[in-house]
Formats: C-alpha cells, sequence, structure tokens
C-alpha cells in the first residue's frame, strides 16, 4: 500500500484554472452527511470514526476522480509499464524521489527528527553523486532508505488535527492538514525557484505528469483488486488511505533515534 | 517468628513475585505467538514456493487458513455492530460466505506470491493478543512490513488481523461492510446476497 499515499500526493497539478469554481459549486451542491440521531450511539460512534461528513460531496468528487482514470491516467499507466522495463520505470521512480529529497529534508527538520533528516540529507547526497543525479538508488543499499516526509506530516508532528476526510477533485483522498501540508510543500520546493522560462515550464509539467503516471503504475493491480473486491471502494480507499496515512505519521513520532553518540547524549525522561 | 530481616526477605521475595510472575507469563505469551507465526510463515512459503499445480496450493493454503487463523472472529469483527442485529440464521449464512470469501481472495492470487520470503521480527504484547512485526520479501517488490495480530485467549494461538504497512486488513473490510450496510437500509440480509453475488461472479 505504500504507493497509495504517494500516489494521492502525487497527481494534480492539471487542474485548468476556470473548471476550479463551476466544479467546486457542483460538488458544493451535494452537501453534507446526515449525522445518526443521538440515541444511536453506537451508529453516533461509527459516524464519528469514519470522520466524513462531507460524504456525499466527497462521492461526488470520488466518481469524478474514478471517471479520469478510467479514461485517462490508468490507461497510460497501463501503457507505462508495457512498455517500458522495470529497470527503466525503476529510473524514473528514483529521479523523481531524488528531485523530492530537499523538501522532505526541510520537514525531517521541522518535524524535529534529527536521524531521518540526515537518512534524507545522504540519500540526497549519495544518489546525486554515485548515483548518477539519482538513476540509482545506491543510498538505499547502503542503509540509508527513504521515508515519507512532507508538511501534512510536519502539522501532524506539531500537534494539528487532520481535520475532515476530503476527496479532492483530481487530487485525490486528503484533508485540510493536509492539503495545506501539499500546498506549502510545492512553496518550499527548490524548483519552484527556477528562473522563469519555457524550459521551466516544460521541466515542472513532465515532473508532474511523470510522477503521475509513476505512482499510479506502482499500484495498478492493488486498485484493481480494490475495484473488484470491495462492495463499495469509495469506502474501502478511504479506510486504506486514513490507515497508512496514520502508521507514517506514527512512524515518524516513533522514530527517536539519537543524534549524537548515545555516550553524549541526555536521555529525556 | 519470623525475625525482621525474614520477613523482609519473604516481602520483598512476594512483591517480586507478584510484579515479575505476569510478566514473565506476559514474555512466554509473546514468544509462543512469535514461534507461531514463524511456523505459519514458513509452512506458507513452502507452499506457494513448492512447485505444485496451482490448485493443489489452494488446497493446501485452505487447510491452514482454516487451522491458522480464527475465521469466524474477524468475520464476526467486520461484522461490527451489526452483527448484533443479524438474527441467528443470518449470523449462520454470513459466517459462511464469509469464509468462502476470505479463502477465495487469499488463494486466488496464489500465484503472485511464487518466491516469497519472509523474516520474523519482535513480538509485542498488545492488551490480549500479541503482534508478531515481519517483513514479506517478493521479488520484484520493495520489502513490505507486514504484522500479525495474533490471539492468544481461546488457548492455542490464532492469527485475528493482517497489518499491511499500518493497513489492517479487518478493519478495512469492517469499513467497506459498514459503508455498503449504510446505503443499503442497515440490511444485513443486502450484504449477505451481496457477498453471495460476488462469490458467484468470482467462481
Amino acid at each position: 500500500m505504500r504507493g497509495l499515499s504517494e500516489f494521492c500526493r502525487r497527481t494534480g497539478m492539471w487542474m485548468p484554472h476556470r473548471l476550479v469554481l463551476p466544479l467546486a459549486l457542483a460538488i458544493g451542491l451535494a452537501g453534507c452527511a446526515t449525522p445518526p440521531p443521538a440515541d444511536e450511539p453506537d451508529a453516533v460512534a461509527e459516524f464519528q470514526q469514519l470522520n466524513d461528513p462531507l460524504e456525499p460531496a466527497n462521492r461526488v468528487a470520488y466518481a469524478l476522480n474514478d471517471g479520469l482514470d478510467r479514461v485517462l491516467l490508468r490507461p497510460v499507466a497501463v501503457a507505462y509499464n508495457y512498455t517500458l522495463a522495470p529497470g527503466v520505470r525503476g529510473m524514473v521512480h528514483n529521479v523523481l524521489d531524488n528531485i523530492g529529497t530537499p523538501v522532505m529534508l526541510a520537514n525531517d527538520m521541522m518535524q524535529g527528527k534529527p536521524r531521518r533528516a540526515g537518512d534524507t540529507l545522504m540519500r540526497l547526497v549519495l544518489n546525486t553523486t554515485l548515483g548518477a543525479g539519482g538513476l540509482f538508488d545506491v543510498a538505499t543499499d547502503w542503509g540509508w532508505p527513504e521515508h515519507d516526509s512532507d508538511f501534512g506530516m510536519t502539522l501532524a508532528g506539531w500537534g494539528l488535527p487532520e481535520g475532515p476526510y476530503l476527496m479532492l477533485p483530481f487530487f485525490g483522498p486528503s484533508n485540510p492538514r493536509d492539503g495545506v501540508g501539499m500546498a506549502a510543500d510545492m512553496f518550499i520546493a527548490p524548483t519552484g525557484y527556477l528562473p522563469h522560462g519555457p524550459q521551466n515550464t516544460i521541466f515542472s509539467y513532465t515532473k508532474t505528469a511523470m510522477s503521475a503516471i509513476d505512482a499510479r503504475a506502482a499500484v495498478i493491480d492493488d486498485l484493481d483488486r480494490i475495484k473488484a473486491q470491495a462492495l463499495d471502494p469509495y469506502a474501502t480507499l478511504r479506510s486504506l488511505v486514513r490507515q497508512h496515512r496514520q502508521s507514517k505519521i506514527d512512524e515518524m513520532k516513533d522514530d527517536n533515534r539519537q543524534a549524537a553518540p548515545a555516550a553524549w547524549a541526555v536521555t529525556p525522561k | 517468628m519470623l525475625n525482621r530481616r525474614q520477613f523482609a526477605f519473604l516481602a520483598c521475595a512476594g512483591l517480586l513475585g507478584g510484579s515479575v510472575l505476569p510478566a514473565v507469563a506476559r514474555a512466554d505469551t509473546a514468544d509462543a505467538a512469535g514461534a507461531f507465526i514463524e511456523k505459519l510463515l514458513r509452512d506458507l512459503s513452502a507452499v506457494v514456493n513448492g512447485g505444485k499445480p496451482v490448485a493443489d496450493q489452494q488446497v493446501a493454503l485452505r487447510k491452514i487458513i482454516f487451522e491458522r487463523v480464527d475465521v469466524d472472529a474477524v468475520a464476526r469483527f467486520c461484522l461490527g455492530r451489526f452483527w448484533r442485529s443479524a438474527t441467528p440464521q443470518q449470523q449462520k449464512e454470513y459466517t459462511e460466505i464469509f469464509r468462502n470469501v476470505m479463502v477465495s481472495n487469499i488463494t486466488g492470487k496464489v500465484g503472485e506470491y511464487q518466491g516469497v520470503s519472509f523474516t520474523v521480527g519482535k513480538a509485542q504484547m498488545r492488551e490480549d493478543d500479541v503482534t508478531v512485526a515481519s517483513i514479506v520479501n517478493r521479488p520484484g517488490n520493495a520489502p513490505n512490513k507486514v504484522d500479525w495480530l495474533v490471539a492468544t485467549t481461546s488457548g492455542a494461538p490464532k492469527v485475528v488481523d493482517v497489518i499491511a504497512e499500518g493497513t489492517s486488513l479487518r478493519l478495512t473490510q469492517r469499513g467497506d461492510y459498514t459503508a455498503f450496510l449504510a446505503r443499503n437500509n442497515n440490511d444485513v440480509q443486502a450484504l449477505i446476497d451481496a457477498l453471495k453475488k460476488q462469490t458467484t461472479a468470482a467462481n
């Protein structure tokens, strides 16, 4: 399931701006879910646990995303897997990862996780140099594996609650915290500060398109299976995405490896 | 009469016994669950890597699942609060069909697990159950973190949940069923019918 959250994080950026308002209106019209009556405690507990008060609107956005996926993204991803050798696809994935490391590094530091920041820094340095500009992931083989890190996780580490589940059109499953995080990460990304010009435009569109294809291609079998086996794929995806995201946040919070040799460190009590 | 030193000694021993013994028992339970998962994974990889025809592998897997997984408990969990509102007849019918769904979901992808290998990690008590960590390696895939939730309360250890990359299978399944029920007037019979249709379509 690792691919799912990555897929959700990366699929975006191709929405024409003039579509935003009508879409928001159409989805807003679908409205809110009706909470169950207060005298049914089990039903109320379930409603709160699902954390999806905007479910009707979210389902509209899901239908839109699902339709686009069927006609566009999934066929492209299938063709991508079919035409390119696994090794080449691996390199594409590595390059995209490597471009993302500065943002991860910033977030690792803001999360107050020095060892995770160290891992990311080693990945950036090793993969950019020995890994030939990020084509090869030598760092993983040498003991600096990849982990998830973004501003949504940073906000979670700072204690901000996730807010209600949101299915964003084009961007996929999210919540207010991760939505803000996504925007902040775009702002932090050094690639956003390249000089303006046609090269920059081509670079950013290529990166976005390749990210979407790379992430979608990695979850073809998983998503196909969910859609075939689930009675309610929307609900199944909601459950999977929220659990997976929470586990990544817990993993980050629980990573309390020491930054200094153990003998120097003052163990916090 | 006990002198003061003897009394203090006995009191300490008593205190220690009181606090250490349950901890030892818990450690034993965790170790037993760890060994149970180790054996389960060894048996599973022996089946999928054994090179027998797929049909034989599916029969062997089915046997392992019913021996080592508390399928009925998982079925009850997945129905959540609707288990109590179901009639005994519905409970029986649902459990029966759940067994079929679960087995066909697992045995249906047996071919994909060719070449799989496992490393078993730490076993830890979590309330009454034990979670056993493991890493699943499949050729051509990144290693997956899979935790096994083992219930030990009923005597023999049994698997009651599988947590793959932080996502619990039984929680996800329950989310699917409750969402379906919410959209079908909380009618357990509708769920049973839908599951039936799904298994007949799959076979």
